[in-house]
């Protein structure tokens, strides 16, 4: 995918913390991605946003810093060298927000045909999993590396 | 001395620089995003399909 993205990332030993600073018309901003171990077995929350002044994820803020398709692309950057680490495991995504779900789903539509070489992709269609096909109305994703 | 890793993007074709952070792993054991986690959690319950294998 020929997209800008971040490249220099701070990490836990087990990548369950990744940190990176988003640059743009509103200065520099701490940004966090962390994965998160669910109650189904191999199965990992990624939550993502801005980190505040007190160290905690502020995954609703709207930073508004211009550069929403980087931070898209750096984000996706993340979970490809995670699940290169981590390929038995599952990645589940949504947005905070209604709208940030949206913004998601158009990102991974957008990009199907290069995200689907290298990862499963289902989406959650109300209570159901179901393979992701672009303009599909889900609650979240969830995602694995394809084993070859 | 930080452990400093370089990796290649399969997505993007392109190299990112990651360095251990000590720091962050004090943070070990917090519970990130609560309230995206526990619907996270809601919806895995309610699964009627199991993952694929």
């Amino acid at each position: 995918m020929k997209y800008e993205m971040y490249s220099e990332y701070s990490f836990t030993n087990d990548l369950g913390v990744v940190d990176f600073i988003s640059i743009g018309k509103n200065g520099a901003i701490p940004k966090r991605i962390t994965f998160t171990t669910t109650e189904l077995e191999n199965v990992y929350n990624l939550a993502f946003g801005d980190v505040d002044e007190n160290g905690t994820l502020n995954d609703y803020r709207i930073s508004d810093n211009g550069d929403r398709n980087k931070i898209l692309a750096t984000v996706f950057n993340v979970v490809d060298i995670y699940t290169k680490k981590f390929p038995e495991r599952w990645i589940f995504f949504s947005g905070s927000t209604k709208e940030r779900t949206r913004l998601y789903r158009i990102a991974v539509g957008i990009n199907l045909d290069e995200l689907s070489q290298i990862f499963d992709i289902y989406a959650f269609v109300q209570e159901e999993l179901k393979l992701f096909a672009k303009n599909m109305e889900i609650n979240a994703f969830v995602i694995k590396r394809k084993v070859y | 001395m930080k452990k400093v890793f370089k990796f290649k993007s399969e997505l993007f074709n392109k190299e990112s620089t990651w360095t251990h952070d000590e720091n962050l792993e004090k943070l070990n054991g917090k519970v990130w995003a609560p309230k995206k986690l526990a619907e996270a959690n809601k919806l895995l319950r309610k699964l009627k399909t199991p993952l694929p294998k």
